[in-house]
This record gives C-alpha cells, structure tokens and sequence, in this order.
C-alpha cells in the first residue's frame, strides 16, 4: 500500500534520525567530560589550528570579499532610487555582519575543514586506527577529537572575524565600482550605523556554529561502518547534518538575538 | 595468566563467539587458528579489551576485567602489545613516529626513544626507514613497522593479529625467528592469530582452533595436523573433503 510504505518510510526515516541525535549527544557529553580537566594534546592542538585555520583563510577571504560586493549589488536599486548613499554602508554591513558572514563562512568552512575531518576519522576508524589508540590506553576522545572540535571552534570565530573585515572592504570596493560611493562614505557609514552588537552577534553564532560542525563531523568520523564507501557516506552525512544544524542554530540564535 | 571463561560476544542478533573457556599460563604462547569469519580476530580484540563480552567474564592476572570502564583499563592495556590485522599504523606519524609512540605516550626521553626505534627497526628489516609515512610502505612493511611497535615497550602480553599475512616465505620465517628470539628474552605470553598454520606452530606450544564462533580444539602445536578431530585434521591439511562447514 503506497501509504503503509511511505508511513513506514517516515517512520524508519524518524528513527535513523533519532539514533544520529541521540549519539551526538553522547559525544558531545564525551568531549565535556574530557574537557574536566582541560588536558588537551598540544601538538594536536597547535596542528589542528593550522591546518583548519591558516589553511581556510584564502577561501574564507575570497567568500566574505564576493559576500560583501554582492550585498552591495542587491542594495543598489535601493540605494540609487532613495538616494541612500549614506545607508548603503549600513545595508551591506548589518547583513554581512549580523547573518550573511557567518552563515556563508560557517558553511564553507563545514564543506571544507568539516568534511576533511569526517574523511580523516572515518579512515582512521575503518583503518582500526582509533582501536590502535585505545590498545595503548589513550583515549581517542581525549587525543584526538577534543583538540579538532576546539580548533574548529577556535578558528571559525577567527575565520569569521577575518571574513567579515574583507567582507566590509569589498563592499566598499563594489560600491565605488557599480554606484561610485567613495570609501569615505562608506566608511562612515559603517561606523555610524553599525554596533558592536551587531559584529559579536556574528561571532556569537560563528561559535555555535563551529561546535556544531565540529561535533557533527567527529560523530560521523568515528562511527564509519563499511570501509572506503562508508567513509564516503559519512562525509556527505556529515556536510548535510552540519549544513542543517547552521540553518537551525541561526534561526535560533537570531530569534534569542543573542 | 588470561582466562576467558564461556566467553561470548553478539553483534546485533549474530553471535560471533560463544561459551569460549581458555586459560593462558603467563610465558606461554598460543597460537589461534580457524576458518575466516570464525571469530579469530574478536577473540583477540576481547583479549584486548576493544570488545566487550556480552556474557562470561575475562580474567586477567585474577583480576576480572569484564564490563570494565576504559580509564579502569588503561593500566591493563598499558601491559599490552597488539599487532593489528589491518596494521593500525597512524597516517599522521612516520615510521619512527609510529613505532616510538607507546613508549614517547609513557614519558620517556626523546634520546631513548630513538635509540630504542632504530633497534626495533633493525630487528625488523627496516633500518633506515624512519622517515617514511606509512603510505610510502608496501603491506608487509607495515606488517614489520606493526610488530616493531606492538613490542617495543617490552609488554608481558603480546597479541599478534595475521603476523605475517602479506610476508615472502622468507620474511615468514625471519619474522617467527625474531618473535620467537623476543619472547624467548622477554618471558612475555603470546597469543597469535593466523591463517599460516605450518609457520605458526613453528612459534606457539598451543593452537585453539575457533569453529563456528567457539573454542572448538585445543593441543599441541607440534601434533595440531594430526589431531584426533577430524575438522582439525581437514582444516590444518587443507583437505577439500570433510566435515569442516564453510
């Protein structure tokens, strides 16, 4: 019966959801507890960060500088029909900062870091990698993901910060470029109608956002079954679940306007 | 001294061991034989604690271990060596790195650790190998680097998982030699996996043979192709005709 099949669809589909939640959870609690005390594995610490930060910074820059321009561009009609100069700083900015940016950033930084490190711990796991670790009594939790999830949460507050500099220096770029607005007035712009509320409540979520995909990421990593193809699989789940879990916690975050 | 007493373990609803008895005096050296998908490897990683039972209880040096918690274990697992059947090596380290890290994770000096990694190395046929990453080795010189670092800590129980799968007759026997020269020195136990039963039991004093997720034989290494059990005798000879299933 084409409805019995899609209620039992539904249904399985509901569970396999369920058990995902239900187990990232439980990591998440894992990582808590190794947290108390904080002893984190410095050169895993310290090469996490460059590898998941320094080596993000093009791509971000590059997103944020065309996120910025393109504000500017969909403001223009707006702008050039109420005569707004002085509040196309503000248009583009307030966006940039407060959602575009970290949204924009935050999934890019999820495709690229996000799913490298899913592949990372998916081969490690069906390499037996991780169970190599536990025969030598070191925790996997403690070694391993507790640095990765605090690098990422690290750097794309970081990331974002720098996105979101480039991101207000292309605006200015774009708007002398399409309506010839001098850096000034954008400049002043900026300053006089945007808050530093506006700037932390982007970093805020860029937290967030970074703990959810670090997590995420980790919980699809090591619970790889099924070799090279699992491996595959969970790198695509991992990208979905953080993509998803971005768009939720904004909403969220946006409507606490924290 | 290792007992496994009606030790069973389930994945889902597949059994993959149940009501395994064995008992393992300390310095003794057992060998683990069967056909694939036997529950060969599950028996070692329980051992190990990478798997937990789900009935029986794993004594060790009397002390019971089932059920326990991984900080609680960490000092049963710090006697422990393991050779992985798949090698286990971490891609983000050199061979050096590889095979010095059990004793660079207890603290030792960074002097002793190298000196200590250049004797494994050698005894293991990689001299001068240190700088290489484990994607650079072939399958049995990462079976090498495995055994290097399963022993390089001196533990009081080494498991051996396929030990020379992968090997040249030649490595084979140098690799047993060595193992044998190791434990010889050492006085550790040994539990070996393997599918080349001729050259295992140049190497253990007892086989077990795992049939159908139990503890089906237990002997003599010397005597395992004649042992009263005809699915022994089938398995050991190779025959095609028998009463061996799968």
């Amino acid at each position: 019966m084409l409805g019995e099949n899609a209620i039992t669809n539904i249904g399985s589909r509901a569970v396999a959801v369920s058990r995902e939640l239900g187990g990232i959870t439980i990591l998440f609690a894992q990582i808590l507890r190794a947290l108390v005390p904080p002893r984190l594995d410095t050169r895993e610490l310290v090469k996490n960060l460059h590898k998941m930060g320094n080596r993000s910074v093009p791509i971000v820059a590059l997103t944020a500088f065309f996120t910025g321009g393109l504000m500017v561009v969909q403001a223009a009609p707006f702008v050039q029909r109420l005569q707004a100069t002085s509040l196309a700083g503000w248009a583009a900015g307030y966006a940039v900062l407060r959602e575009v940016g970290p949204i924009l950033i935050a999934l890019m930084f999820s495709g690229r870091v996000g799913a490298n490190n899913t592949a990372e711990l998916g081969t490690m796991t069906v390499t037996e990698q991780l169970d190599g670790l536990r025969a030598l009594a070191i925790d996997p939790i403690r070694y391993l993901i507790v640095p990765r999830v605090v690098s990422m949460m690290v750097m794309l507050v970081c990331l974002t910060v720098i996105g979101d500099l480039i991101a207000l220096l292309g605006a200015m770029l774009v708007a002398k470029a399409v309506l010839d607005i001098e850096f000034g007035i954008m400049y002043a712009s900026f300053v006089e109608n945007l808050a530093p509320e506006d700037f932390l409540h982007g970093v805020y979520k860029s937290l967030a956002f970074g703990l959810s995909i670090a997590v995420t990421s980790c919980y699809f990593g090591v619970t790889v079954r099924g070799g090279a193809v699992g491996v595959g699989r969970a790198v695509n789940a991992a990208v979905v679940a953080a993509a998803v879990s971005v768009m939720l916690l904004d909403f969220f975050l946006t409507y606490l306007n924290v | 001294m290792i007992e496994l007493r009606d030790v069973g373990v389930r994945f889902g609803a597949r059994a993959v061991l149940e009501g395994v008895t064995l008992t393992v005096p300390r310095g003794a050296r057992v060998g683990i034989i069967g056909p694939a998908a036997s529950g060969k490897s599950v028996l070692v990683k329980l051992i190990a604690g990478l798997v937990a039972p789900t009935s029986g209880r794993l004594v060790i040096d009397g002390a019971d271990v089932t059920g326990m918690s991984e900080e609680r274990l960490a000092p049963v697992r710090a006697r422990i060596g393991m050779l992985f059947q798949n090698y286990a090596l971490y891609d983000f380290l050199t061979v050096e790195g590889n095979v010095g890290f059990p004793l660079v994770r207890r603290g030792e000096a960074a002097d002793v650790v190298a000196q200590r990694v250049r004797d494994r190395l050698r005894a293991v046929g990689l001299a001068g190998s240190e700088a290489k990453m484990p994607s650079q080795l072939s399958g049995g010189m990462k079976k090498r680097v495995g055994i290097a670092r399963a022993t390089i800590a001196a533990p009081e129980l080494v498991l051996y998982d396929e030990p020379t799968a992968g090997l040249d007759p030649v490595t084979t026997s140098k690799m047993y030699d060595l193992l044998r020269a190791d434990h010889d020195r050492s006085g550790a136990t040994a539990i070996a996996v393997s599918s080349d039963v001729a050259a295992l039991v140049t190497f253990v004093d007892t086989v077990v043979f795992v049939y159908q997720g139990r503890a089906h034989y237990q002997g003599p290494a010397k005597t395992v192709a004649d042992a009263p059990d005809p699915v022994v005798r089938q398995f050991v000879r190779g025959a095609l005709d028998g009463p061996l299933v799968g």
